[in-house]
């Protein structure tokens, strides 16, 4: 019985979603690809863009860097940029220019695991909780008390515990956003429970699992996209904010906030020691930024 | 009003209680005896006891967060082991500094907030726009740290006529005109992404304040744009920003922590930053209780005001009113 129930909304729900496909998309394509084009435009393409070229320098890091990271070459101390350092050198006589080059590998790898990390945590949370009720007001609670901690104190306070590190700066990330992607996911899988056509799916026999996969998912999961390119530019904030408290990433290893933290106490020999690590930040913001707005916008215009 | 407190006191209670036992907690996994810590590497294993016996650590873990939390409610908050000195006073003069910081950043944010949404919506203008809006954005993506590192460079080596770090050296009451300059720059810092938010939520509101129907009866009645705004549309909208405001107040008081690192305020980050770095886990604890405790009154005060300000508030519930004013509820 229960077979049957769930083999006939496939007949009923995918000729709609057909017509819809094939009717006022027939310029751009499906829905999901259309998204996707429009992020090759305007404000996300820039995003796009800039990212790209600073994920490209954080790979070829160890071909690009003149200098391995930590070596100390004698007799070039805090020197000013110039053709044989382009940042110039820091108080222990380090190439600044490898140095940031190196530092963006560290900044990506650590911002690209740990938010994923997080992500797919909070959605197990927010599918567990929407399914089973007093799981959801246990979580909801949790995170209630996590998101009571701002950001910086609550990376302290778990610092006090597992001692600094890049891992650490994982765990703070992670344990961050997942509290923001199940409040995200759960309220729009709440949304889109109530609207017609999964009520329709329901009135019709489909399963529960039936339903949140195929009916509720695909249209509740649409803002995560956004809260992705959002959360990786939040977690380059925390990883280079903890490390330029000093509770980050352990030296020798660079990392783009220790790099400005060291940087600002040599303003006045070598301002290229803090400038190139700061641009850096900014510009690794900046396009995560974009591509959230070239997100948000092509969202938008598929409403 | 006394009815709508006591039904938010009690889940504000609960959020400090977990709170109090998730940090007593948890620093209590934390690998590394104290004790052992204290008495320094040659001790004998009878004085490393003593010391466990005086910190209590040999009792049951319940009986010690007891203990713990009697003190810090009765307002005795112990010495601190490493950096020195009754924690109560450690606490009490970087609160000061912390507590002057953000309450300059927050009255800037207000101001700033205020006038640049009235301006943005009030006047028409592209250039205006357009400038508003991408100083918004890299206001609110630039991280905190970033700008005042900025300013720092800015006002350190371009222009160098405020001082870019510490705190007056008379204190803040003996040369009000010399403790202002040495404020702000932190304040301005701190203040930049929270006015920015503000600023996008006030807009946001009045936009949508303007294009009631009660404010298209006075328009019809022939009420003056500008009184429109100010006068029917403003206060309308400030019931919600308020709530935002709360809201930015508590993640005020998370960006302070890295503002004073910039330009060496000795505030309560500072003083947390010191005490990770020693392992000083007592002075931790409080600071991060401190912290959570701050943040809820902020909530709670703020949802007062907020059902001070909307009598809906008061009678359903805040979350009633925000999701009666999508769908249904109540």
């Amino acid at each position: 019985m229960r077979v049957d129930v769930r083999e006939e909304p496939v007949l009923l729900t995918s000729e709609p979603a057909a017509t819809v496909a094939a009717g006022p998309a027939t310029d751009a394509g499906p829905g999901r690809r259309r998204r996707w084009r429009a992020l090759l435009r305007g404000r996300g393409l820039v995003g796009l863009v800039l990212l790209a070229l600073l994920v490209l320098a954080g790979l070829l890091a160890p071909w690009l860097a003149p200098y391995p990271p930590n070596e100390q070459i004698p007799g070039a101390n805090l020197l000013r940029p110039g053709p044989a350092h382009l940042l110039g050198t820091d108080h222990v006589n380090r190439d600044v220019f490898s140095r940031t080059l190196y530092g963006i590998r560290t900044d990506l790898v650590i911002v690209f695991v740990a938010v994923p990390i997080g992500a797919v945590i909070g959605t197990l949370a927010a599918l567990l909780g929407t399914v089973v009720g007093f799981v959801d007001v246990a979580l909801q609670r949790t995170f209630d008390v996590l998101l009571a901690f701002p950001t910086l104190i609550f990376a302290i306070g778990l610092t006090a515990v597992v001692g600094p590190g890049a891992l650490t700066v994982i765990i703070v990330i992670a344990v961050l956003e997942t509290p923001i992607f199940a409040r995200l996911l759960r309220s729009s899988i709440l949304k889109v429970r109530s609207l017609p056509y999964v009520e329709t799916a329901e009135a019709i026999g489909a399963g529960r699992p039936w339903v949140l996969r195929r009916h509720i998912l695909p249209n509740a999961a649409e803002p995560l996209g956004v809260q992705l390119a959002l959360s990786l530019s939040l977690a380059v904030f925390v990883e280079s904010a903890m490390s330029f408290l000093g509770i980050g990433v352990r030296p020798p290893q660079p990392s783009l906030g220790s790099l400005i933290a060291d940087g600002i106490d040599y303003v006045d020999s070598n301002l290229g020691f803090v400038l190139g690590p700061l641009v850096v930040v900014v510009i690794l913001v900046l396009s995560l930024q974009l591509i959230a707005q070239g997100l948000g916008a092509t969202r938008r215009v598929n409403r | 009003m006394v009815r709508y407190l006591l039904r938010r006191l009690p889940s504000a209670v609960a959020v400090l209680f977990a709170a109090s036992v998730l940090i007593f907690a948890v620093l209590r996994v934390v690998p590394g005896d104290p004790a052992s810590t204290l008495a320094g590497p040659d001790a004998t294993p009878e004085t490393i006891a003593a010391i466990r016996h005086d910190l209590g650590l040999d009792q049951p873990v319940i009986a010690q967060y007891l203990g713990w939390l009697g003190h810090v409610l009765t307002n005795d908050w112990g010495r601190s082991y490493l950096i020195g000195g009754q924690i109560a006073d450690l606490v009490t003069a970087g609160l000061t500094n912390t507590l002057v910081l953000t309450g300059a950043a927050l009255l800037l944010a207000i101001v700033g907030s205020v006038v640049a949404a009235l301006l943005w919506v009030g006047v028409s203008s592209r250039a205006l726009d357009a400038a508003l809006t991408g100083f918004n954005t890299v206001a609110l993506a630039l991280p905190t740290f970033v700008t005042g590192v900025i300013l720092v460079l800015v006002f350190g080596l371009l222009l160098p006529i405020l001082p870019t770090g510490g705190v007056p050296p008379n204190g803040f009451l003996a040369d009000p005109d010399i403790a202002v300059q040495y404020l702000i720059l932190p304040a301005v810092c701190l203040a930049l992404p929270a006015s920015a938010g503000l600023t996008r939520f006030l807009a946001e509101s009045l936009r949508t304040e303007l294009a009631a129907p009660y404010v298209t009866t006075a328009r019809a009645a022939g009420v003056s744009p500008r009184r429109l705004l100010v006068a029917h549309a403003l206060p309308a909208a400030l019931p919600t920003y308020l709530t935002a405001l709360g809201i930015q107040a508590g993640s005020l008081l998370g960006g302070a922590v890295l503002v004073e690192a910039v330009f060496s305020w000795p505030g309560l980050g500072q003083l947390a930053a010191q005490a990770i770095d020693r392992r000083d886990y007592p002075v931790v604890q409080i600071l991060l209780l401190l912290s959570v405790g701050v943040f809820v009154v902020i909530q709670l005060s703020t949802d007062l005001v907020h059902a001070y300000l909307d009598p809906r508030v008061r009678i359903g519930g805040l979350t009633c009113v925000l999701m009666s004013a999508r769908s249904r509820c109540c």
